[in-house]
């Protein structure tokens, strides 16, 4: 197997404070993987280091075996890397169709950008987006004014939209209904495979769902790695998610 | 739900075509000079808030140095229409030079002996500043209220360079060029309906390209950088590069702004980069509503309707009155004039069917048609 993503060493301190300490990651292509830990352990803090929204203070990150540590956001992006944040982030003043549409970057530049004149280009794709996450009644609605779980659902169309290889979900589900986080696992698990997905989560039976491998972070570092079982059996788990009742 | 028509793509183009048909018809009612010169004016400063609306409105960066562009440019427009009076070999220094001793012809003037030199330096300096400038800030993620503070100190410094380089720029005193601008063998008198023309004419052709830019993909770029730049950067756009594109659009329109300025009042000044002026354009975008070309330009023609209107106790304290209207758009009509007719014309029925339906009926079949 091929590995699609790979951390090594990967730390990142805030003057005293190590959020990230040397964090070790490899994700295969085509895999689904979850990534637990406590509020705090550093899991959106190693997102923005494989985003290049923070910098590394030590440590690398490579895509496909191109070291990419250095790179800007846009560059990282560009090389097809998808990221929807903790806090949902969209255009919120622009219909819902319209943040679609920004989404879909067949064009970067400013002056390619100015030469296309019809919005409608991106338009057979988000069809296909809006299958997948709904929205086809609410198209015309400034984004400002959904709600937060389909704020959540205009994001992820988004990344979709950009159409990345690697995804980076940070708490997809957070705030949204039983039903909403079902299809959500629905869409995750019909993108496994083909895609590579890295999900934070705290949602165990969300998790159960859908991961393949579980990576276990606590105070910045790798704790634990496996399969399902294996963490909701693993002793030193159980006791940082404390006592006994296990993760969920 | 019915659609509104504040947003329909066509009616939007009818009424700025209206609105500018209308300003070229004015001539044809008044004759009076001074009447024209100063709709002119207006239409001027119209153009000043039609590029506050674009950076702040659209882009959402607030500059308040719109004035740089529009001073850099009517200094360029002035020392073309001082050069046209010297003659080269007999009389080729302009006489406030001469009175601050300078014997030979700056360096920095040389280039303006030609007309059609002169004009495109008149534009492309303050273009090509704002490019510069517009790097320096957005490539080091300067963002908010400190690219208010970044661009009026640099409107600052080039206001005190204008006053303090006397022998090049006449200070205080200002470049008055003796000769209305003379151009294709003949001349444009500023009191004529033909200076009047051209000013509608800039006004119009850069307004409705401007419209038709944020049309465009790019545009909706520019707006979505303005909601969430961080969410942009992640798509994959480099953000900077758009922010110094619209920020150098924003400059060229205030350009033309300057050019046309010094063409209908024959003088410069450092006026034109004081403070109180820049900000005053950022108020009549705010006065129509910076979030539409066509509310900004119908702000500039307000305000300063009002202000030619008011007696002159009462233009003493003009800067007071401006405040006051600016702090009551801020806050009773955020959206400006603009905002209130969108909110009006919400309550009136208009289109077709649900909001889904309606924009295949608008922008689908709209946009492949033409
Ligand atoms: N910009 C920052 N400055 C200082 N500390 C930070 C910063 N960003 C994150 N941290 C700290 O790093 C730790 C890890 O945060 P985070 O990665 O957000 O955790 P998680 O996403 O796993 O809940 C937290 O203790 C947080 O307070
Ligand atoms: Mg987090």
């Amino acid at each position: 197997m091929t590995s699609v993503l790979e951390l090594k060493g990967v730390t990142r301190a805030f003057n005293d404070y190590i959020a990230v300490n040397g964090f070790d990651l490899t994700v295969n292509e085509g895999e689904l993987r979850c990534l637990l830990g406590p509020n705090g352990a550093g899991k959106t803090t190693s997102l923005d280091l494989i985003t290049g929204r923070q910098k590394l203070t030590s440590g690398s990150v490579h895509l496909r075996g191109n070291d990419i540590t250095h790179m800007s956001e846009q560059q990282i992006a560009r090389q097809g890397v998808g990221r929807k944040f903790q806090v949902p982030a969209v255009f919120k003043e622009l219909s819902v169709k319209d943040n679609f549409e920004v989404a879909f970057t067949r064009e970067r530049g400013p002056f390619a950008n100015m030469a296309v004149m019809r919005r409608s280009d991106g338009e057979a794709r988000y069809n296909e987006i809006i299958e997948i996450v709904g929205l086809g009644d609410r198209l015309e609605v400034p984004a400002g004014l959904l709600s937060h779980g389909e704020t959540q659902w205009l994001e992820i169309g988004m990344v979709l939209m950009q159409d990345p290889s690697l995804l980076l979900m940070d708490e997809p589900t957070a705030g949204m209904t039983e039903q909403e986080t079902a299809k959500t696992s629905d869409i995750f698990n019909e993108l496994k495979g083909t895609h590579t997905l890295i999900v934070v989560e705290h949602d165990m039976s969300f998790v159960r769902e859908i991961a393949d491998i579980i990576t276990v972070m606590h105070m910045g570092s790798l704790l634990a790695e496996g399969t399902i079982s294996e963490i909701e059996n693993n002793s030193v788990v159980r006791e940082v998610y404390l006592g006994s009742e296990g993760i969920s | 739900m019915n659609g509104n028509i504040y947003h329909n793509r066509k009616a939007q183009w009818v009424a700025y075509v209206a609105v500018f048909v209308l300003l070229a018809l004015v001539p044809t009612v008044f004759d009076n000079p001074f009447t024209l010169n100063q709709l002119a004016r207006y239409s001027v400063f119209a153009l000043l808030a039609v590029s506050v609306s674009l950076i702040w409105g659209f882009g959402g960066i607030l500059s308040l140095g719109q004035g740089i562009a529009f001073g850099l440019a009517s200094y360029g427009m002035g020392m073309t229409m001082q050069m046209q009076f010297q003659n080269p070999e007999y009389d080729p220094i302009p006489s406030f030079m001469l009175t601050n001793e300078l014997e030979t012809l700056p360096l920095l003037w040389e280039p303006f002996l030609s007309t059609p030199v002169g004009l495109i330096l008149t534009i492309l300096v303050p273009t090509g500043f704002f490019v510069i400038f517009g790097i320096l800030m957005f490539q080091a993620r300067v963002a908010g209220v400190f690219v208010a503070i970044m661009t009026l100190a640099m409107l600052a410094a080039w206001y005190s360079m204008a006053y303090d380089m006397q022998p090049f720029t006449a200070g205080f005193n200002g470049i008055s060029p003796p000769l209305p601008l003379q151009i294709f063998g003949g001349e444009v008198d500023p009191y004529s309906p033909l200076a009047y023309w051209i000013c509608v004419g800039v006004l119009a052709t850069l307004t409705l390209a401007t419209k038709a830019l944020l049309h465009t993909k790019f545009g909706l770029i520019v707006q979505a950088i303005r909601d969430d730049a961080e969410r942009a950067r992640f798509l994959g756009y480099n953000v900077a590069y758009y922010q110094v594109v619209v920020f150098a659009i924003s400059g060229f329109l205030a350009a033309w702004a300057g050019l046309c300025w010094v063409m209908i009042v024959q003088y410069v000044s450092p006026t034109s980069m004081e403070i109180a002026f820049s900000i005053s354009m950022v108020v009549w975008a705010a006065v129509g509503g910076r979030a539409s070309l066509l509310g900004a330009i119908i702000g500039a023609f307000m305000v300063n309707g009002i202000q030619s209107y008011l007696g002159d106790e009462l233009q003493q304290v003009w800067m007071l009155i401006l405040g006051a209207i600016f702090i009551g758009v801020v806050l009773f009509l955020p959206r400006g004039i603009a905002g209130l007719l969108e909110l009006i014309l919400s309550k009136v029925p208009f289109g077709r069917g649900p909001s889904g339906a309606q924009w295949s009926a608008e922008t689908g079949t709209e946009e492949k048609a033409s």
